[in-house]
């Protein structure tokens, strides 16, 4: 299940999730978040994970820092992270959620950018020093060169009277503002792999469109890699290298972003891109939907999970005999392979 | 200064020069030391059968606006002229509380968010049929045919009816949230923000059933919203705030194609495309969006206008719309700005 991007020869995906299993053991049963997933993140580039509410987007990428909350637990698969070339591999799952391992790992390697930098953020400690804790915790720092350093980053962000905003709370300063701290605070540290859980959807456009050129600079810079996460699939053409679509804990389709915009073979996602309304569309034209909606997570069809919505199931699909698994059908270009032939 | 109408009928609702300032109160006294201009002068039609659209970025005052115009909120000053059923032209801004309700039945709401917004402890023939029980119809029987009715149109089994709504996903309790604004035949609907909590394939199916019910039931909508590819789809007017003032409206049309006001032009630019092959350079404004509390004198977007003229940057201009095509009408500063 594991697959290569062929544009970049021979390097070593950065990340590599293999087979990656997460449930939670609720009391009315087991949610089978995530079932299944994998993917490859390459160094420098954005992978981005596109998927609707409740398809295991989040949980799959909390994973990666071991973030997963009882009652979820990670109950098979591989998180394999190649950070340093001269060190030897990390399989993520195999580490302890609260060991000194995964805490190096945790904003020194990999970072991440929440949704809701409102919440995220602590209301009773300036943004400044959250940010120089985070400092002084993986780079063995004085607190003058972290202040600097910090000082330094928010200059970097483009943070108005960068100064006088250290000393300031987070309900002080506005949401772009906030996520300009956030993007701060998750790049100080200099981490190889950045985890950005759909920034920009609690921003208006123009700030979104702000935070996203901000992004793309700081990767021009510093050469991470991002995995952004969205349910927005503008925000995804926009900034993403290779996108991963999921439905229901599995990755169905898995290519460049060129490839899924132009010629998606999923129905998942041809149905997901004809949806959306477009400047360019016909005023009132009704849009294509995808007809009936997502199961509930404690009936997750067996086989193929988009077999009940699919258009035109083969007879073994629509009896749940066919396993769900990527299969490549052009050079970087992965697919289910149930519905190579539905889309 | 009203915006024109194509139609020749008579508009449904008209609203000339809303104003809703919220006072800054300080100290012990509370005394007012200042107004928060959320909405400041705004003019605007629909005809029935409408959809007009509001947008604008948060806090522009498009919720304030729609708010007024339920008497949710009190306007400052202003008048919102209603045609009711009987074909009486009332101004919601001028009666009270008690004499507004008679007329509440004309004009319904769909909110934003459909998890906050239907009480968990109701069951959907509560929710629905509440708005019944209120203006009038007492008979049980009466009521569940009409809310089976209603459920069938908007797409929710009715055998459903006794359910709670935390046996719904999203998408379904959007169509319960339009089940219980069409229950009682209103002529007008204020949708604050309807499909900006939803997934996008849901939010397709909801937007249709909205296109739909309009065309069946002869509604008129209201539509506020920041999404402008929302907007784009289900609009035949565009209204575009910015800081409490109508900077630019006129049809899809006129406003995607050819947008006159150099904000219209950078919200355009910033929408993301969804194709990887348009990505393009954008129009990023400078700093942020003006403070209500202390708004720039004269032409509100100057401090962040890419070419302000001297006279604008100074503040001498005062705004208004202009008209520069048939229905399209630009703030008289920035008509050549964008």
């Amino acid at each position: 299940m594991t697959k290569k991007n062929t544009k970049i020869e021979k390097q070593k995906p950065i990340l590599s999730v293999n087979g990656l299993k997460v449930h939670f053991f609720t009391d009315e049963g087991t949610v089978k978040a995530v079932e299944g997933a994998s993917f490859d993140v390459l160094a420098g580039r954005t992978l981005g994970i596109v998927g609707e509410s409740g398809c295991g987007k989040s949980v799959a990428t909390r994973s990666l820092l071991r973030l997963v909350d009882s009652p979820g637990k990670i109950v098979d698969g591989e998180i394999i992270y190649r950070g340093d070339a001269n060190k030897k591999e990390i399989n993520i799952t195999s580490l302890k959620t609260s060991g000194s391992d995964i805490k190096s790992i945790r904003g020194g390697e990999i970072s991440l950018i929440f949704q809701e930098p409102m919440t995220s953020f602590s209301p009773v400690h300036t943004v400044g020093n959250q940010i120089i804790e985070a400092i002084k915790l993986h780079k063995k720092l004085n607190k003058d060169d972290a202040k600097g350093l910090t000082l330094d980053w928010f200059k970097r962000v483009g943070m108005p009277d960068p100064e006088q905003r250290m000393n300031q709370y987070p309900w002080q300063l506005s949401g772009g503002q906030r996520q300009r701290a956030m993007i701060a605070m998750a790049l100080c540290c200099d981490p190889k792999i950045v985890i950005a859980d759909e920034p920009t959807t609690a921003l208006d456009v123009t700030t979104q469109a702000q935070i996203l050129d901000l992004l793309k600079e700081l990767q021009e810079e510093n050469g991470m890699s991002i995995i952004f996460i969205t349910h927005d699939l503008g925000v995804i053409a926009e900034i993403s290298d290779d996108v991963s679509v999921m439905y229901l804990g599995n990755i169905v389709e898995s290519a460049s972003v060129d490839e899924i915009f132009h010629s998606p073979k999923h129905p998942y996602t041809t149905g997901l891109l004809n949806s959306i309304p477009s400047i360019t569309n016909k005023n009132r034209e009704r849009l294509p939907t995808i007809s009936g909606s997502i199961p509930h997570p404690h009936n997750r069809p067996s086989g193929c999970t988009f077999r009940n919505r699919c258009q035109n199931p083969s007879d073994d699909c629509r009896e749940g005999k066919i396993e769900m698994k990527l299969i490549e059908v052009s050079p970087g270009h992965f697919v289910d392979q149930c519905c190579i032939n539905c889309g | 200064m009203t915006t024109k109408n194509k139609k020749d009928d008579s508009p449904i609702l008209e609203v000339t020069n809303l104003k809703k300032y919220f006072p800054i109160q300080k100290g012990i006294f509370k005394k007012i030391v200042g107004n928060v201009r959320a909405v400041d002068g705004v003019d605007f039609s629909i005809n029935k059968g409408e959809t007009v659209s509001l947008v604008g970025e948060s806090g522009c005052g498009k919720t304030t606006t729609a708010r007024c115009i339920m008497r949710a909120l009190d306007p400052t000053s202003g008048e919102i002229k209603f045609k009711t059923k009987n074909n009486e032209i009332i101004d919601l801004s001028k009666l009270s509380k008690d004499e507004v309700r008679p007329y509440r039945d004309d004009i319904q709401m769909i909110f934003q968010d459909p998890f906050s917004s239907l009480n968990p402890r109701m069951t959907l023939f509560d929710i629905v049929g509440e708005p019944l029980l209120v203006n009038g119809m007492k008979a049980k029987k009466e009521r569940e045919e009409r809310v089976s009715e209603i459920m069938h149109q908007v797409g929710l089994r009715p055998e459903y009816m006794m359910r709670f709504p935390h046996a719904f996903s999203g998408g379904q309790r959007q169509r319960i949230g339009i089940a219980r604004a069409l229950s009682i035949n209103p002529s007008l609907i204020v949708a604050d923000e309807p499909v900006s909590a939803l997934d996008v394939s849901v939010q397709a199916q909801v937007l249709n059933l909205m296109m739909d019910l309009q065309d069946q039931l002869n509604l008129t909508y209201l539509f506020v919203s920041h999404d402008l590819s929302v907007v784009s789809q289900i609009s035949d007017r565009v209204i575009v705030m910015y800081v409490g003032k109508i900077v630019e409206s006129g049809t899809p049309k006129q406003i995607f194609e050819s947008p006159k006001h150099p904000y219209t032009s950078a919200l355009l630019s910033s929408v993301p495309k969804a194709d990887p092959r348009l990505r393009q350079e954008r129009i990023v404004l400078k700093g942020e969006v003006a403070n209500a509390a202390d708004p720039p004198s004269g032409c509100t977007f100057r401090t962040r206008c890419p070419n302000p003229t001297d006279d604008c940057r100074d503040g001498n201009i005062e705004m208004g719309l202009i008209e520069v095509s048939p229905g399209h009408w630009v703030d008289q500063c920035c008509v050549n700005c964008g």
